[in-house]
């Protein structure tokens, strides 16, 4: 990772999306403390801390991607955070409590072992266990993926939940945008280790060669091409940070310095922080994204299905 | 084939009647074995779990001197201690040669590189998530450790019931160091070679079953505990 300077806000919803590799976890690692960079450090409140610091030991908890349960109960691996606090008082009234945070019934669940759980039910056990600490902080790495649409909206929920109850800070990494987007005061998009910007840039992977006028670009298998300037490497990665979008007007053709391509809404997703619209286009297989107002939204007559035309400046392509 | 029949008998002769030399046998067996796990146990699963658990510069070095103790021939290590604790040796003066500690002394060296390696095995295969999870849960360095340990104790138990079938059915480090002396060292796998060199074959034969007696209970006994937790 490579992170000059990164301030997230108490009490807000921040969103992390990337890529596969591009770091997420890491960041969450270092985020959560439970790791320490190589370089440089993570401040909580001003202060510099990591690992079993005890400023952040109680405050700080991260959800991890994978959920691990230990040999034991739902009810020991829930109660484990409160045991080590040497919390004993109305344990398993909280762990109850923290179960049904997750909609999971604590009569039915508590004494199950944990290798008797589906991966849903046990996504969900892992969150209990970091809610029923009422973290300060709480940094869910892929809360959603691998499981199914009942856990999921369940988990989502839940996370809102504490938001709501306890001012709880989240920071998500997550690949659903549209629910980040959909709940998230700011969206961070990471690339390579790297803060490209609000999350809402379209990330263009090569390998790219030679076209015309001395643009490069790649066939989009359609007829078209996807042009950019000439790259440092073949294989470098290419950002534009937004795209025109209007409804399509045969021919598709873009002004001086324009690339203009047709391609199909796909998905509409409304920022709930900002009230805009952002609008997903699928040109042959490659995802763009452009945010329009409301009002552009209703004038475009743009909805799912629907052929458009995107344009961006080739001077507006950057790269990574 | 008569003296395995006659040997059985002998066995349950020997139990019901509370033979005093069997049962001075089992006592040393019993008392060396204890004493050497206890402090192998003390001293191994910290070390073992070190090396599962860390990732340092000379691990697989480490892990290849463990490995390779594993063959360590237990006459040598008798040799070692004999030579060690004999009047002459370094550390004559504790008068360890020919006693129950000595005995104990050199099955410690025998069971530790077993504990080591199979409770390092047992940490290292443990899911790279836990130490995510449990730090995130905010556990200290010392929670961290008893947790991790208790996640990983039923590798551990098998390394210790390993450990323990090893020490408890050696025979090379306990003549060599005890010297077989009755009522004082002997145990039961050396009171087996010497009455199976005075052809009472019977009477070895006794002494094994009373050993596979005992191994059976200490199975017994952790089986329960590992259903228990």
């Amino acid at each position: 990772m490579s992170i000059d300077r990164l301030d997230l806000p108490r009490g807000g919803i921040i969103g992390v999306i990337g890529p596969n590799g591009s770091g997420k976890s890491t960041f969450l690692r270092l985020a959560g403390f439970v790791e320490k960079p190589t370089r440089g450090e993570v401040l909580f409140e001003g202060k510099p801390a990591g690992p079993f610091f005890p400023e952040v030991r109680n405050r700080v908890t991260l959800l991890p991607q994978e959920p691990f349960l230990m040999k034991r109960s739902v009810l020991n691996n829930v109660a484990y955070g409160l045991r080590i606090r040497n919390t004993k008082d109305r344990l398993v009234e909280r762990v109850y409590k923290a179960l049904s945070y997750v909609g999971l019934d604590g009569k039915d669940f508590a004494q199950r072992p944990s290798y008797a759980l589906s991966g849903g039910e046990a996504q969900r056990v892992a969150l209990a266990a970091r809610l029923v600490l009422k973290p300060e902080v709480l940094l869910l790495d892929e809360p959603t993926a691998s499981i199914d649409a009942l856990s999921a909206q369940l988990i989502k929920e839940a996370a809102l939940k504490a938001r709501r109850d306890w001012g709880t800070t989240l920071i998500v990494a997550s690949h659903d945008w549209q629910w980040l987007y959909g709940i998230c005061d700011t969206v961070f998009h990471l690339l390579k280790g790297r803060f490209l910007g609000t999350g809402r840039e379209n990330v263009l992977f090569g390998p790219w060669e030679p076209m015309e006028n001395g643009l490069w670009g790649k066939p989009l298998g359609d007829g078209q091409h996807l042009l950019v300037p000439k790259p440092p490497q073949a294989l470098a990665a290419a950002v534009i940070e937004n795209v025109a979008i209007t409804p399509q007007v045969e021919p598709v053709a873009g002004a001086e310095g324009q690339i203009a391509l047709s391609g199909l809404v796909t998905r509409l997703a409304l920022v709930k922080a900002s009230g805009s619209i952002v609008v997903s286009v699928l040109v042959a297989n490659i995802p763009f994204t452009g945010t329009l107002t409301e009002r552009q939204v209703c004038d475009h007559s743009l909805y799912p299905g629907r052929m458009v035309a995107i344009r961006y400046q080739i001077d507006s392509v950057k790269w990574v | 084939m008569d003296f395995l029949l006659q040997g059985l008998l002998k066995a349950i002769e020997l139990l019901t009647t509370i033979d005093p030399e069997t049962f001075s046998a089992v006592t040393a067996t019993l008392v060396v074995s204890a004493q050497s796990l206890a402090v192998t146990l003390i001293m191994g699963l910290p070390l073992g779990f070190c090396l599962g658990y860390f990732d340092f510069s000379v691990k697989k070095q480490a892990r290849v001197v463990v490995d390779t103790l594993l063959a360590l021939p237990t006459v040598f290590i008798g040799l070692l201690i004999y030579a060690f604790f004999t009047n002459r040796g370094p550390l004559g003066e504790w008068g360890l040669l020919f006693t129950l500690p000595g005995i104990a002394v050199g099955l410690t060296i025998l069971a530790l590189p077993i504990v080591i390696a199979l409770s390092a095995t047992a940490v290292e295969s443990m899911d790279r998530q836990l130490r995510v999870t449990l730090t995130s849960l905010g556990a200290n360095r010392r929670q961290l450790f008893l947790s991790t340990l208790w996640e990983a104790r039923h590798g551990i138990i098998a390394a210790a019931l390993t450990a323990y079938g090893r020490v408890m059915t050696e025979v090379g480090i306990a003549m060599m160091v005890g010297g077989n002396i009755k009522w004082q060292t002997r145990t039961i796998t050396t009171a087996i070679a010497l009455e199976t060199n005075k052809g009472e074959f019977a009477m070895g034969i006794a002494l094994g079953l009373v050993l596979l007696l005992i191994a059976f209970g200490v199975n017994l006994s952790v089986s329960f505990l590992r259903k228990r937790y």
